[in-house]
């Protein structure tokens, strides 16, 4: 394993290059980690007052690229070689798994104690804990959520939705393609297209594993949440066929620029939405996802955090940081600069951050309610089993059933591969 | 006699480090993947493989040949002094310079369902009632999306390779058939055509390898979408390896990708080399 670890770095660092050699010797601590582009310069400014404070300790934060799946296999090449490149990971919500099935990871639990978790969303600590132990302390809460035309239902004399025939409902009544659209939501295969599933499979009771590890994704409840998206496209026409090449931004400029009743994205496309010299400012309201009759709807839960790599030679100066940079101070501090949904409860609160954002107070809802994706070290080949099938059914190539027992079957095939 | 078995010596000398380079860089990973490489008694029943090596020849199929149909015609023009041929042949060029993933995001505008070009295009032309098509929301269309825009970029590099070829060919056969009353349309199946074919080969087999190997065009235009129907080969075993985690089964996978290969080179060399032979 060690000379396969080691075979993988050395290959690995001819493709990508490799990060900053170790540094020996007296002087600062020095503490690495790897982000996207620091927006707002939010990082910058808590590196600079945690420095003030902690003489000791430097920080140096690596802007990576924006797109997470690259940051992800960066983090990974490093790991996989057991490096001690960086000794922080800022980390996505849905790579907890994997990477502490890798035991990447140093467990936090000495530190981050069950009582100080309760100051979190539940969300985000759910999904900062693997096999039992927590890895991560989050920073940034994020879910998906309802957008809807406010003034379009009122002037229809119409309420929001209250569950998913509801929404179908009303968006038949109010849409008049091409030029008004019903339903936007994530439909390209890519991971988007699982959040957006999920949570119309959620909101019908339905689950992807069971607390034994069974695959549970061809039950009934599973198969008619997919029929529902299917229909939105096929049947009811209120969502475009182009949606099937959807990521969160079209799936924003469609509603942005008025051309949707409703639109399922996460909590960022607020502030553009309401933007100046967006067409539909001030007109747009936001609401849990809705579900299945008589069932409140889910949501998907993504988000970030801090986490401790297990190579680093500095674990307490690193957790140091990762409490200071998730104080509620730093967290007003990310959220004004930079856009950064809190993860802490007592800031949904906070009648300062309050009278700024008073949408604060449905994010709330939609946020306490969020579930992490399946916590399974194999996460990444069940969302693309699922992001295969659930394509294909859009597209009309298999039907709901076909298509949910095919990424059931996969994903037996590879669990039962790799157990033996 | 012994002076020439010397030579024979030194002329390895000379071959040594270029062969250990090689060696290195071929020999020692292909030994590698071999060693690592396991789950084999998945490999036939794997729905996922299946699909991506269907669609790979698929996609591998038309873009060769329609990349050698075009590519031949616009050698031979290139070929034929006319004014302003320098500008030309460098503006041929143009596409195949410019940097992959980068012609992906704007060919993902060109075919995008509410505003892209090519919708209009059909538009205008009346071949379809309303403008707004979702080209890549459709496994048919999606396939044919990925392949124009792979024939686009990649003609004129197959023009240049067939264009070097085009170019040894004597001008006195020409001329000798032009005597014999030969026509040009003749003289293309006679002279051209089987003068060509080594490079014809070359270029089929240099282009097929690539072809097969596609991985940044498709990532960015489709990733692989709707319903997998785009997925290629490359793109399962940058998943099985990078994001399942799964070296195993990733150098299994790219071990069936190199036999492919090594079929397609060896059936492009028995179809071309038949007749000398």
């Amino acid at each position: 394993m060690r000379a396969r670890a080691f075979l993988i770095s050395a290959v690995l660092s001819f493709a990508g290059g490799c990060g900053p050699s170790e540094r020996g010797g007296s002087g600062p601590v020095v503490l690495r980690y790897l982000s996207g582009p620091d927006i707002g310069g939010a990082s910058a400014e808590i590196i600079k007052r945690f420095e003030a404070e902690n003489p000791g300790i430097k920080v140096e934060m690596v802007e990576g690229p924006a797109a997470t799946n690259i940051r992800e296999n960066m983090y990974s090449t490093s790991f996989m070689g057991g490096e001690a490149t960086y000794d922080l990971a800022y980390m996505d919500v849905v790579w907890v798994p994997k990477f502490a099935a890798q035991g990447w990871l140093r467990p936090l639990d000495d530190w981050f104690t069950p009582k100080m978790q309760t100051e979190f969303l539940p969300g985000d600590v759910l999904g900062s804990t693997y096999g039992g132990k927590i890895y991560r302390i989050p920073v940034q809460s994020d879910g998906g959520m309802l957008y809807y035309r406010k003034d379009l239902i009122a002037q229809a004399g119409l309420k929001p939705p209250k569950d998913w025939p509801d929404l179908v409902r009303i968006a038949k009544k109010l849409q008049n393609p091409p030029a008004l659209w019903g339903y936007a939501f994530q439909g390209k295969q890519y991971e988007g297209l699982v959040c957006d599933y999920l949570e119309l499979m959620w909101g019908n009771g339905g689950r992807v594993v069971g607390e034994d590890g069974k695959i549970l994704v061809d039950s009934p409840e599973a198969i008619e949440a997919l029929r529902w998206l299917v229909d939105a496209v096929r049947k009811h026409g209120i969502s475009p066929e182009g949606v099937l090449t959807f990521q969160e931004e079209e799936a924003r400029h469609l509603f942005q620029e008025g051309k949707a009743v409703f639109m399922r994205n996460w909590p960022y496309a607020w502030n553009l939405v309401n933007g100046e010299g967006s067409p539909v400012k001030g007109k747009v309201g936001i609401m849990p996802m809705v579900g299945a009759e008589g069932r409140g709807g889910a949501a998907t839960l993504g988000g970030w955090g801090w986490s401790i790599s297990a190579y680093s030679k500095h674990p307490e100066e690193a957790w140091k940081f990762a409490q200071f940079a998730t104080t509620v101070e730093m967290l007003k501090i990310s959220y004004e600069k930079g856009g950064i949904i809190p993860a802490r409860r007592s800031l949904f609160k906070d009648p300062e951050v309050l009278a700024k954002s008073p949408h604060f107070k449905e994010l709330y809802d939609v946020l306490t309610d969020a579930r992490p994706r399946p916590v399974h070290p194999m996460y990444a080949r069940i969302s693309d089993a699922l992001q295969l099938h659930v394509s294909a059914a859009l597209a009309g190539q298999e039907t709901p059933e076909e298509a949910m027992k095919g990424a059931a079957d996969e994903m037996r095939a590879f669990i039962e591969r790799r157990r033996k | 006699m012994r002076d020439e078995g010397a030579q024979v010596w030194i002329n390895w000398g000379f071959a040594v480090p270029a062969l250990a380079l090689m060696g290195l860089v071929n020999l020692i990973p292909i030994g590698q993947a071999f060693y690592f490489a396991d789950g084999f008694a998945a490999l036939p029943v794997d729905a996922r493989l299946i699909e991506s090596l269907k669609n790979t020849a698929v996609f591998t199929g038309l873009t060769v040949s329609l990349e050698l149909v075009l590519g031949l015609a616009m050698a031979m023009v290139l070929l034929k002094p006319f004014p302003g041929r320098g500008w030309v042949r460098a503006a041929v060029l143009i596409p195949w310079a410019l940097p992959t993933a980068i012609m992906a995001m704007a060919w993902q505008w060109i075919f995008n369902a509410e505003y892209g070009v090519m919708g209009d295009l059909f538009f205008r032309v009346g071949l379809v009632s309303s403008p707004q098509i979702a080209w890549l929301a459709k496994p048919g269309p999606a396939m044919a999306a990925c392949v124009l825009a792979d024939v686009w970029k990649t003609t004129p590099f197959m023009a240049l390779l067939l264009m070097s070829g085009l170019a040894t060919i004597p001008d006195d056969l020409y001329e000798a058939a032009e005597i014999d009353g030969a026509g040009s349309v003749r003289q293309f199946f006679v002279i051209t055509l089987p003068m060509l074919k080594p490079t014809i080969a070359l270029a089929v087999i240099f282009r097929a390898i690539q072809s097969f190997g596609v991985f940044d065009l498709v990532w960015v235009l489709t990733g692989g979408g709707p319903g997998g129907k785009t997925q290629m080969i490359a793109l399962y075993v940058y998943d099985t390896v990078y994001r399942y985690l799964d070296l195993g089964y990733g150098c299994a996978l790219t071990i069936v990708m190199a036999g492919c290969l090594l079929v397609m080179s060896g059936f492009v060399l028995l179809v071309t080399g038949r007749e000398e032979a």
